[in-house]
């Protein structure tokens, strides 16, 4: 849902309030960086190659500061909230892949939670209608609730063969190219 | 019941329930879904072709309805944001039942 109202200024004055300190730094450090490159380069504009060499770690002190400036503004953003860099990036958008195995628990979850079908008498061969009792509208409800865990459409041709839960899985593994 | 009749109404009923799921409100949400259902076990001993052929009709007149329904309330909520804009827009979300 869309909130536009209220959320404007927070948003604002939060962005100010995190933002200020930094940018006084940033400014202090772009100041020394531009101190340190001003330097040697009115130098340069009389001397010569070998005067270049000597003044080039002059540079070269300057990076370091800036380096350690910026470890601790990352450690200290890592104590406030992220434990270790690296993993968290990926798990927003991110499942773990697909196996027979993980498709074959999805499947079982799903019929699990689905009301006419009793936990007990559930297995991976189980026929729909032979052995479970269910009907032709419940196969539909049923193939209705594999498309929303698994986001993608089942067609009505392929999906009225699908009559127990292996065949949803190899189905759903052929779908998705998964073999192993 | 006929073959092409049987799979007519198969996915008339899928239809009918990912549109019923559309509804924002929870209440309009969950009648739909039930009404659908309970119809269709209702009827599902009828043999006679000519009933069908008029329950199928009946069907894909409350799609159309229930399709012309959800539309008009997502633009309805839609309005009622823009309108929003200019006031507290707190006490409208929360006092709406449209956000249950």
């Amino acid at each position: 849902m869309r909130r536009r109202e209220p959320l404007t200024p927070y948003l604002f004055r939060s962005a100010c309030w995190v933002r200020s300190p930094f940018s006084a730094m940033a400014s202090r450090i772009l100041q020394q960086c531009v101190r340190s490159i001003g330097r040697p380069s009115l130098r340069l504009s009389s001397c010569n190659l070998v005067v270049r060499a000597a003044v080039a770690p002059v540079a070269a002190i300057h990076r370091p500061l800036s380096v350690a400036v910026d470890s601790r503004r990352t450690r200290w953003l890592g104590q406030s909230q992220i434990p270790s860099g690296g993993l968290l990036y990926r798990q927003y958008g991110d499942l773990p892949p697909l196996t027979l195995e993980n498709i074959k628990d999805r499947v079982m979850y799903v019929l699990k939670l689905y009301d006419k079908i009793s936990p007990e008498k559930l297995q991976t061969s189980s026929h729909f209608m032979r052995d479970l009792g269910l009907d032709s509208l419940d196969q539909v409800e049923i193939i209705m609730a594999m498309e929303d865990e698994f986001g993608f459409e089942i067609p009505d041709a392929e999906a009225e063969k699908l009559m127990s839960p292996e065949e949803i899985v190899q189905y759903i593994a052929d779908k998705k190219d998964v073999y192993e | 019941m006929s073959a092409p009749a049987r799979s007519q109404v198969i996915s008339l009923y899928k239809l009918l329930l990912t549109e019923s799921k559309k509804f924002p409100s929870y209440n309009y949400r969950n009648y739909a879904v039930r009404r659908v259902r309970d119809a269709f076990r209702a009827n599902r001993t009828i043999g006679d072709p000519t009933t069908v052929e008029r329950l199928i009709t009946e069907g894909q007149q409350t799609l159309a309805l229930i399709q012309r329904q959800v539309t008009h309330t997502h633009l309805d909520i839609e309005q009622r944001l823009l309108m929003t804009d200019l006031g507290p827009f707190d006490i409208y979300y929360y006092s709406t039942s449209v956000w249950q």
